[in-house]
């Protein structure tokens, strides 16, 4: 295979960007344009699935070279980001064709995808820092191209994510002084202290990427702020494929992490936090797209759990469920972008028995939320499955984190679905219709890929997934009967009991109320809502403290040089001159006065 | 040779004095201008070693010892510069024939006093000639002939008179004790008898007179009227150089050369200084009229000048050289522009004045020069020698006035940017619609004064090597 292929990924959505940088103000000949070149990428990213190939370009010294590396795992990757690109792309032409932003936001898009491509292909740490970087652009453009409040929502994230970046970008300068290089694929170290450090260093930029807690807190308010359909391509599938990629990059490549090291398991605590965390804060939610937002977080905790067993089957399930997610999750985000089209709104409480009006929605719906559940046989089961075995032979601490996690989950869609599309149609709701069939399709697409991917999982597993992991045999354990029961159990007490809470509250949408009523938990949810456990929220506050007492400093200062200072001036000044009385026997009285004090400090000091 | 400083200008007077008709009346001002130009030229071709003034044997002239050193270069380079341009602006100032002659003649006169001032070597000679410059000076005060400038000359004559009695007293007492009034025999004999009563008597009876007339404060009564009411030309060789020539100059040379700086006199020094720089400030920041503020930033300045003396240091005596000179440059510049406010406005009062940049340009611009350069603002010369004095205190161990002296220099800047603003800067005031710039002798002068204090300020280096001896 010619090699300069491998730059056809990074090239095509560049020149798309461009091209539809020039004919923005045209929405529709712009997302033509996007969707003829997110097609193409598909294409060639298709032609390059599962081979092997290396590029070298130039090099600008001090370490920085042009080196594109595909392999096995990162030609995956790329397939599902153009993938996503390509449905993401279709499902807009309709979703933005009355915005006045469509044309900017493929420009985004484009961009993204180019970061994205070139930071999976690159093998030299400075490329690699270089397209990671260009997508935090890309990321605050793309939420301050929503409502008007949105740029704050697009600092926040600004922010998070930017800090997390230097802390990645100081990871990745000591990694290459440990190492000794800035080739991606020449870098294996062993854990030492300092190595350690830099280790968790990068995890922190990868883990905030794919919005593990704690750097999560932008992504529910960019749910509400910025445009849906980048909720459905960034959080939910881009940015989780690129971190969770680079997550096992570092912890798989670069660094040896073993079961039963620090990393392993700080990794999985933060990942057990974050499913727990992030699925209570959902399930409290009353509006349609910031409840899939704290799912997206929630999910990502399955996979930093996985990941940090370091056991070969928990990184196997991390890598089934990153990929299971992104469909599901793009899938679930696409339904709301179709609700909110159609009803025009995504709070739950204005909302209710839409699956006469939308059947194909309501189906896409019912599929994604099944297999984000966790309901065999959809895709999300089989992943799940494989983080329970892994976490189990861990500590049962995680598995029971997992487990809860999954009961949450169930709750929380139970609710969803029973809210927005079952239970009475309200008056104002009853003129919405189906969607039209360009976004549909994309949904369509994806649910079946979540049943096509449940039942084919093992061959899934075996033929794509495995060999990513070089100790190539994976017992799939698809054998833990005891483990299958206990999930399926699971589920048949969320089903209960969202049955006989709906019928005591009398509403889908409160029926999860008794967990987030109960006694201690209230105290917490309602704290958690006035945000005292967003870290951004309280560091703002820290900040703007710090602020008052410094503008405090100030003003006092300030009162002393222009009030006290410039007073005393004033009224020394005034009386000095009205001492002048121009008199001369006052001035003589003066020198006489003067003289005398000199000679006396003479005969004095003399 | 070196006589010729003080002899020269005296045989002009002489010489115009004679009854050549209208033709002397004519020349007076060309002549004045040449001898300035001259002395200007020599000296600062002295100062910049070209020329070795002090390689020319000094004779004895009238039984008056003269000697010339850089100290004295520097006094005779300000006057001539002071009294040049004094003399230009008399062009435009003082009313052609009779009047302007008489101040042409007492000018020259004054130049002779203080040129004598800058060489004598006798304590007795040296009083002779401050009082020629100081009676010329009254002459020249009171030149007006109204009501102020007869109280403001009035003033000046008791307040010196009592400096005369004070100076006098203290020479006759230094003649008991040394036998001699020559600066070599004084010395020997003060050194000899430091702690005697009779000697430290005499030293501080001495400095007294010369503080009043040098016009620090307390002793400094007679100087705001007599710098206000005066003509302005008057003005600008009285605030420039007539009363530091007296005053100051006075005190370095008798300080540093004769008496010899002890403990008791940096003390005197360093207390007189700070409360001239601080109560001066304070006083000039609350005028409304411009030249009464000037008037008191002179006080303020000197106080500067003898600060750095009181440091009693090699450096502080050059720091206080390079102020002296310094001074005499820009407050000579603020006083020039005054002059020319006066004459075209007609107006003392800041308050009815404002925005006349936009009507006189080059006095708007030639004026901020000369504000900032007294404020201490970098690169302009008078930073450096404020932060020569600076340094030298703290060398010398009197931090408490340095901090004095920089926290003064912020109301230096505040009085000097009152007066700038409410001159020059916003919107033109009613009424002054019509102002024109001033004629070239005063914008000219104004205009070579700033470049001197610009390009000291850059070539300060070079300068600095030239006056530490």
């Amino acid at each position: 295979m010619n090699s300069t292929l491998l730059l056809l990924p990074i090239l095509i959505p560049l020149a798309a960007a461009v091209i539809v940088l020039g004919i923005r103000r045209f929405s529709t000949a712009a997302g033509a344009v996007a969707l003829i070149f997110t097609a193409l990428n598909l294409a060639v990213t298709l032609r390059l699935f599962g081979q092997e190939a290396y590029f070298t370009g130039g090099s600008a010294g001090f370490g920085i070279d042009f080196i594109l590396r595909l392999y096995h795992f990162n030609s995956l990757i790329l397939a599902a980001v153009a993938f996503f690109g390509f449905l993401i792309a279709l499902y807009c032409q309709r979703f933005l064709k009355e915005k006045a932003y469509a044309g900017r936001f493929y420009v985004y898009m484009l961009a993204s995808i180019f970061c994205v491509n070139g930071a999976v292909l690159s093998d030299n740490l400075i490329l690699f820092l270089f397209f990671w970087e260009g997508l935090l652009i890309t990321l605050y453009t793309m939420i301050a191209l929503g409502r008007a409040e949105a740029y704050k929502t697009a600092i926040k994230a600004f922010i998070i994510v930017g800090v997390s970046d230097l802390c990645l970008m100081a990871g990745l300068g000591l990694t290459a002084a440990i190492a000794g290089t800035t080739t991606l694929s020449q870098i294996h170290l062993a854990l030492t202290p300092a190595s350690c450090a830099a280790c968790i260093l990068l995890i922190i930029g990868a883990i905030a990427k794919s919005g593990s807690a704690p750097f999560h807190t932008w992504i529910p308010d960019a749910a509400v702020d910025a445009p849906l359909p980048f909720m459905a391509f960034m959080p939910a599938s881009l940015e989780k494929l690129l971190g969770i990629y680079f997550l096992i990059r570092i912890t798989l490549d670069m660094f040896a992490v073993v079961p039963h090291s620090s990393i392993s398991t700080l990794l999985m605590s933060v990942g057990a936090v974050t499913i727990i965390v992030a699925v209570m804060m959902a399930l409290i939610q009353k509006d349609y797209k910031r409840l899939l937002a704290y799912h997206a977080v929630s999910q990502v905790g399955y996979m930093v759990l996985g990941i940090g067993t370091a056991l070969p089957i928990g990184i196997l399930g991390g890598i089934f469920h990153m990929l299971n997610n992104s469909l599901y999750k793009a899938g679930l985000f696409l339904t709301a972008g179709a609700v909110e089209r159609q009803a025009a709104t995504t709070d739950l409480a204005r909302l209710g028995g839409l699956r006469r009006n939308m059947p194909v929605t309501c189906v896409c719906f019912l599929v994604t939320a099944c297999a984000i559940s966790g309901v065999p046989p959809f895709n999300g089961f089989f992943s799940k499955e494989l983080v329970y075995a892994a976490a189990l032979e861990r500590g049962r601490i995680f598995y029971l984190a997992a487990v809860t996690g999954s009961l949450f989950t169930a709750l929380s869609f139970l609710k969803l679905g029973h809210a927005v599309f079952f239970g009475a149609l309200p008056q104002e709701r009853q003129a919405a219709k189906e969607a039209p069939a360009s976004m549909l399709l994309p949904m369509i697409v994806i649910a079946s890929l979540c049943v096509v991917l449940g039942l084919g999982n093992k061959s899934a597993v075996e033929q794509i997934l495995a060999p990513i992991l070089s100790a190539g045999a994976v017992g799939h354990s698809g054998g833990h009967g005891m483990l299958v029961l206990i999930t399926v159990a699971v589920l048949v007490i969320a089903v209960l009991s969202h049955l006989r809470q709906a019928k005591i509250q009398g509403g889908g949408l409160k029926a999860a109320a008794y967990i987030y009523q109960a006694p201690i938990l209230a105290t917490i949810f309602r704290w958690a809502q006035r945000r005292f456990f967003d870290p951004y929220y309280v560091v703002a506050k820290i900040l703007r403290a710090g602020a008052w007492i410094l503008y405090g400093c100030d003003r006092l200062v300030n009162w002393f040089s222009d009030g006290a200072v410039v007073g005393v001036a004033r009224i020394s000044g005034s009386v000095i001159r009205k001492a002048h009385d121009g008199n001369y026997a006052t001035y003589v009285a003066w020198v006489l006065a003067g003289t005398a004090l000199v000679v006396i400090l003479f005969i004095t000091r003399g | 040779m070196v006589s010729f400083f003080i002899l020269v200008p005296f045989l002009c007077v002489l010489l115009l004095n004679l009854p050549w008709g209208n033709l002397a009346r004519r020349l007076a001002l060309w002549v004045g201008l040449g001898l300035t130009a001259g002395q200007a030229a020599v000296s600062a071709c002295a100062l910049a070693g070209w020329i070795d003034l002090r390689a020319i044997p000094v004779s004895p002239f009238f039984k008056y010892d003269l000697a010339l050193d850089t100290l004295s270069i520097v006094l005779l380079l300000c006057s001539a510069l002071v009294f040049g341009v004094a003399l230009l602006l008399s062009r435009p100032l003082v009313s052609q024939g009779e009047q302007r002659f008489n101040f042409v003649c007492l000018l020259l006169l004054m130049l002779a006093g203080t040129n004598a001032v800058a060489l004598v070597r006798d304590v007795f000679s040296l009083y002779v000639f401050i009082e020629a410059v100081s009676i010329v000076s009254f002459i020249l005060i009171s030149f007006n002939k109204d009501q102020d400038a007869f109280e403001g000359a009035f003033k000046y004559i008791v307040l010196s008179s009592m400096a005369t009695v004070l100076m006098v007293l203290s020479i006759s007492l230094l003649v008991l004790v040394a036998g001699t009034t020559s600066f070599d025999g004084v010395r020997a004999a003060v050194a000899a008898s430091r702690h005697a009563g009779v000697v430290l008597g005499a030293i501080g009876l001495f400095l007294c007179g010369l503080f009043i007339k040098g016009g620090l404060m307390p002793f400094h009564g007679w100087l705001p009227d007599a710098y206000t009411c005066a003509l302005n030309p008057v003005s600008v060789c009285l605030a420039g150089i007539g009363t530091k020539a007296v005053g100051v100059y006075t005190l370095i040379r008798l300080a540093y050369f004769v008496f010899g700086i002890d403990a008791a006199v940096s003390q005197a020094f360093l207390l007189v200084g700070a409360f001239s720089i601080v109560a001066g400030s304070l006083a000039a920041l609350n005028q409304t009229d411009y030249k009464r503020l000037l008037a008191y930033s002179s006080i303020s300045q000197v106080g500067y000048i003898i600060l750095g003396l009181g440091a009693g240091t090699g450096l502080g005596l050059a720091a206080a050289a390079f102020h002296f000179f310094n001074h005499a440059v820009f407050k000579t510049l603020l006083f020039v522009n005054a002059g020319a406010l006066e004459q075209k406005t007609g107006l003392r009062d800041m308050r009815k004045l404002g925005g006349l940049s936009a009507r006189m340009p080059l006095t708007g611009f030639s004026s901020l020069i000369g504000a900032l350069s007294a404020a201490g603002v970098p690169p302009l010369s008078g930073f450096w020698s404020k932060l020569l004095i600076i340094i030298a205190l703290i060398g010398a161990g009197y931090h408490g006035y340095a901090l004095v002296a920089v926290l003064a220099s912020v109301l230096t800047l505040a009085y000097m940017l009152a007066w700038q603003r409410n001159i020059f800067f916003g919107p033109l005031a009613a009424g002054l619609e019509n102002i024109e710039e001033a004629g070239w002798e005063i914008s000219g002068s104004a205009l070579l004064l700033a470049v001197i204090l610009i390009g000291v300020g850059i070539a300060f280096p070079l300068y600095l090597c030239k006056l530490i001896w």
